[in-house]
C-alpha cells in the first residue's frame, strides 16, 4: 500500500525507499522540471526533496493530508527556495497551455491523477485572474513582483487575486474544514 | 488552541504560502494571533498550494542514475530525525524536533523555503526548538535564532545574497557532500549548509573553509575559519570570515591539522561550492 510508505521510511526500511522513489518520483521530478526549467538544477532538487522526505517520514500524519500531497508539500517549499536564488523569468508557456485540462496520463499515480483533477476543479471555480495569479505564484513560483510585471496587474492586486484564489479553493476542496485542532 | 484569525490574518497567512512574508509582516501576524502558523488555516493553506502544485504534473519516471543516487544518499538519512548538530567552535545550537507537532515537521521541512521555518520556531512556543522563554510582549533585543533560522533570515531578507551548491572535492570520504552556501556581501555574513561530511576526529583534524574571490581559484583564498562535525546528518554553520570578503567566486572545505592553517596544500579536499556565473 502506497500510503504506507513514510511509515515504513520512519521505521527504517530501506526497501521503501525505492518504493517511494517508484511511487512519488514521478511527481517530484516533475514538479521540479515545470519550476526550475533546468536539468541540473532539478536533479540536485529533487535529491534535496527526497532528503527532506527521509527526514520528516515520521511526521506524516495521514490524518491531515495524503502521502502525495504531504510529499507535494515539501517539494514545493524545497523549489520555491531554489527560485528565490535564481534569476529566473516568466515561463514561455502560455497561461492559456496552463490552464489546460490535465491529460490523462495512463501510467501517472492514481492519488496524484485524483489529487490534481479535484484541485484543478477548484481552481476552474475561481474568477479567470485568480486563477492566473495563482498558477503563476504555485506552479510557477513567481514572486508577486514578477506576475506584477509579467501581467501588467498592480501589486496590490496580485496579492488580492492570491489570497482571495487560495482561501476560495481551499474552501471548494474542503482542506482544513475539520473543527478539530491541529495536534502539536 | 489557535487563536481565531481575522481576515488580515489569513491575508497574512495566504502570503506567507505563497509569496513569503517580511519581517515586519511577521510581526504582525504574530501579534493578531500567536499561535497563527501553528494553527489549522496554515497547514490548510499549506496543503491546498501543495494540492493545486499537482495539476498537469506529467509524472515522468525519475531518471535512473538519478533514482541510483538518491537511493544511495538515502542510506545517512532514513531513520535518523535529528537534522542540525552541532559545530562547537560557531555555538551552533542543535534543534530538538517534537516529533508529534506538525509545525515542529513542518517548520523543518520548510526550512529552505520562503520564511516559514523562521516564523515557526520562534513564534510556535510549542515548536520544540531551544529558542527558550519567549516573553509575552514582543522583545527589543532579538531572540537568540538557532544558526537554521538565522540563515533563514538572511535568504529572506538579502535578496542579493549568493548561492552555491556543494559538490565533491577529492576527500573520498565525502563524495557524498550535498547542501549550499549562502553568502551576503552587504551583511559580511553566511551559513553553510552541508550533508555527508563525515564526523572529524578533533585531536587529528578539522575542516576549514576557504573563500575564493577569483573564479581561477587563486593561491591565497580568504580564511572561512574552522569547524567540526559531530554527527551524521545535516550542519548549519555560520560562516566566521576573518576578513572582508567581497564577490565570493566560490567557496571550499579543506581538510587541516587542528586549528586550522594559514595556507592551505589543498591536499585534501571535502567540497567545493563554486558560485554560477549569473550570480556573481
Amino acid at each position: 500500500m502506497s500510503q504506507n510508505i513514510l511509515k515504513r521510511i520512519a521505521n527504517g526500511d530501506q526497501a521503501a525507499v525505492q518504493d517511494c522513489l517508484k511511487t512519488y518520483g514521478g511527481l517530484v521530478w516533475s514538479l521540479a522540471r515545470r519550476m526550475l526549467r533546468n536539468s541540473d538544477d532539478a536533479e540536485d532538487a529533487v535529491q534535496e526533496i527526497f532528503v527532506d522526505v527521509w527526514k520528516n517520514a515520521g511526521r506524516f500524519d495521514e490524518s491531515q493530508s495524503s502521502e502525495t500531497t504531504y510529499i507535494a508539500m515539501i517539494a514545493r517549499r524545497r523549489l520555491i527556495d531554489r527560485i528565490r536564488f535564481t534569476q529566473r523569468r516568466i515561463s514561455a508557456d502560455s497561461i492559456e497551455d496552463m490552464l489546460a485540462e490535465p491529460a490523462r496520463t495512463g501510467d501517472a499515480d492514481m492519488q496524484t491523477l485524483v489529487e490534481g483533477r479535484e484541485a484543478f476543479r477548484a481552481l476552474k471555480g475561481l474568477r479567470p485572474e485568480q486563477q492566473q495569479v495563482l498558477q503563476l505564484s504555485i506552479v510557477q513560483g513567481l514572486s508577486h513582483q514578477e506576475i506584477s510585471d509579467a501581467t501588467g496587474m498592480p501589486l496590490g492586486t496580485v496579492k488580492t487575486h492570491a489570497r482571495r484564489g487560495l482561501m476560495q479553493a481551499r474552501e471548494i476542496m474542503g482542506v482544513g474544514n475539520s473543527s478539530k485542532e491541529v495536534s502539536i | 488552541m489557535s487563536s481565531k484569525l481575522d481576515e488580515r490574518g489569513l491575508e497574512l497567512l495566504c502570503d506567507h504560502t505563497l509569496f513569503g512574508v517580511s519581517d515586519e509582516e511577521l510581526r504582525e501576524l504574530e501579534s493578531l494571533a500567536p499561535d497563527a502558523l501553528s494553527g489549522n488555516d496554515a497547514v490548510a493553506f499549506e496543503f491546498t498550494a501543495a494540492q493545486l502544485s499537482m495539476i498537469n504534473t506529467d509524472n515522468a519516471e525519475l531518471p535512473q542514475h538519478l533514482f541510483d543516487k538518491i537511493v544511495a544518499n538515502s542510506k545517512q538519512h532514513v531513520g535518523v530525525e535529528t537534522n542540525v548538530f552541532t559545530a562547537p567552535r560557531r555555538d551552533v545550537i542543535a534543534e530538538k524536533q517534537n516529533s508529534g507537532a506538525i509545525w515542529g515537521w513542518l517548520g523543518w521541512a520548510v526550512a529552505g523555503a520562503a520564511s516559514i521555518a523562521l516564523a515557526v520556531n520562534i513564534f510556535s512556543p510549542q515548536s520544540g526548538t531551544e529558542v527558550a522563554n519567549l516573553p509575552k510582549d514582543p522583545p527589543v533585543v532579538e531572540q537568540k535564532l538557532t544558526p537554521l533560522q538565522l540563515r533563514q533570515r538572511l535568504i529572506d531578507t538579502e535578496q542579493a545574497a549568493l548561492r552555491a551548491d556543494w559538490s565533491k572535492g577529492t576527500f573520498k570520504d565525502s563524495e557524498g557532500i550535498s547542501g549550499d552556501v549562502v553568502w551576503s556581501d552587504a551583511k559580511q555574513t553566511g551559513y553553510m549548509r552541508i550533508s555527508g561530511l563525515p564526523v572529524n576526529d578533533k585531536a587529528k583534524n578539522q575542516y576549514q573553509l576557504w573563500i575564493f574571490e577569483d573564479s581561477k581559484l587563486e593561491k591565497f583564498p580568504k580564511d572561512g575559519g574552522v569547524f567540526d562535525v559531530d554527527e551524521n546528518g545535516e550542519v548549519i554553520i555560520p560562516i566566521d570570515a576573518k576578513i572582508a570578503v567581497n564577490n565570493p567566486k566560490a567557496f571550499a572545505i579543506t581538510v587541516e591539522k587542528p586549528g586550522g592553517v594559514v595556507v592551505s596544500e589543498r591536499g585534501q579536499i571535502a567540497g567545493l561550492a563554486p558560485v554560477k556565473p549569473s550570480q556573481s
